[in-house]
């Protein structure tokens, strides 16, 4: 799977439209292409694609959709450490890379956070 | 502050300055003001725990979270748990008998230790206590009140609060709460980083769909004369979002490292 494949995936139209319609302004292109360089990373990591990540932490039922809490528990803690992976020294790369995987998740409906910085 | 404006002041603040604690006299001025809402039959259905954020290991302050309060949890230096006390209508019978015995329940309402004794407690109080339902409902609306107070109370001391989901599990077991408290809320006190104003009033829906006169559906005519002295006097505020309030979070989430 390559970077541009990455884009292709429907959680990721998904992902960079809603990030842009809440914000009021898309990603300019030089940050999608950093954005998706991450979640490339990310995905390898994991060993899953953005669809399949999305699609193994939310679970439909009678009732809608819902997330699946140890799993999302699970994907919270590999995101924190790709972080370590991805900062090398720099804490703020670090937790950079870790918030577009997050904004993935988020903005297909997986609420998530990450540990403020204080 | 004046009342009028520490009612339109209030938000449900998010980000805090995680680094400045809030003075313990502060902390008790909100509990104080809890402490004298109104409450059905002068018993006290609120009670807290105020917990020092720095003061927790870290293990049990994630697991009083919940995935999306854990920013603000960890931003607020002051958490205070509310709970609802199940058992509060069980001490009515006394605290009732105090109402009359000080001139807030009279003869000339009805009032009289007897009535408490004979028709209050086996026919009011007694039957409320044996249905959970009745019970938890009557609990938490009379906790509300308190925890309201205690909310504007803090904003009156100008300092950033609002209540969020916790984990009442394993907050009952990191802090030996009995069982006849339900949990109910936790409020985070501490100074806000965002403005004040959280980028404005938030929505609601209008006032003639919400209030009546007369009979249901019959909409209580809004004077705007009214509310234009409300908003003189900073009760009625501009409403969310203002227009640089994207921005703001923005910054926030920059400064704080949060995903956007």
């Amino acid at each position: 799977m390559t970077v541009d494949e990455v884009g292709q995936f429907a959680t990721v139209k998904q992902w960079l439209s809603a990030f842009g319609s809440h914000w009021s302004r898309a990603a300019g292109e030089a940050d999608q292409r950093r954005k998706l360089e991450v979640l490339h990373r990310y995905c390898e990591f994991a060993g899953r694609d953005p669809d399949a990540l999305v699609a193994n932490l939310l679970r439909e039922t009678p009732t809608g959709q819902k997330i699946w809490l140890k799993r999302r528990r699970a994907e919270m803690a590999r995101i924190d450490e790709f972080e370590t992976v991805v900062a090398d020294s720099d804490r703020r790369a670090g937790r950079e890379a870790g918030n577009a995987v997050r904004s993935f998740l988020i903005h297909n409906g997986v609420a998530l956070t990450a540990t403020p910085f204080r | 502050m004046e009342f009028n404006k520490v009612i339109g002041s209030r938000r449900s603040i998010r980000y805090f300055q995680p680094y400045k604690s809030v003075e313990r006299e502060k902390i008790q001025t909100i509990l104080e003001a809890a402490r004298i809402a109104s409450q059905a039959v002068n018993s006290n259905w609120a009670k807290a725990i105020v917990v020092n954020r720095d003061d927790m290991s870290e293990e049990d302050r994630n697991a009083l979270k919940t995935p999306t309060t854990t920013a603000q949890l960890d931003l607020a230096p002051t958490w205070i748990f509310w709970y609802g006390d199940t058992t509060a209508p069980s001490r009515g019978q006394t605290t009732l008998k105090q109402l009359v015995d000080v001139g807030a329940l009279n003869p000339s309402h009805g009032w009289s230790h007897a009535y408490v004794d004979n028709v209050i407690w086996t026919q009011v109080l007694t039957p409320i206590m044996s249905d959970p339902g009745t019970l938890a409902v009557v609990t938490a609306v009379e906790a509300g009140l308190a925890i309201c107070q205690a909310m504007l109370m803090a904003v009156n001391l100008g300092l950033g609060t609002g209540i969020n989901a916790f984990n009442a599990a394993k907050a009952k077991e990191v802090f030996g709460v009995p069982d006849h408290l339900i949990g109910l809320w936790v409020q985070l006190v501490g100074y806000p980083a965002e403005s004040s104003d959280g980028g404005g009033q938030r929505p609601r829906e209008p006032f003639e769909s919400l209030y009546f006169e007369g009979r249901y559906g019959r909409p209580f005519e809004r004077d705007l004369e009214v509310v234009e002295q409300l908003t003189a006097e900073g009760m009625l505020q501009p409403a969310a979002p203002q227009p640089w309030r994207q921005d703001e979070v923005r910054a926030l989430a920059r400064m704080f490292g949060l995903p956007e």
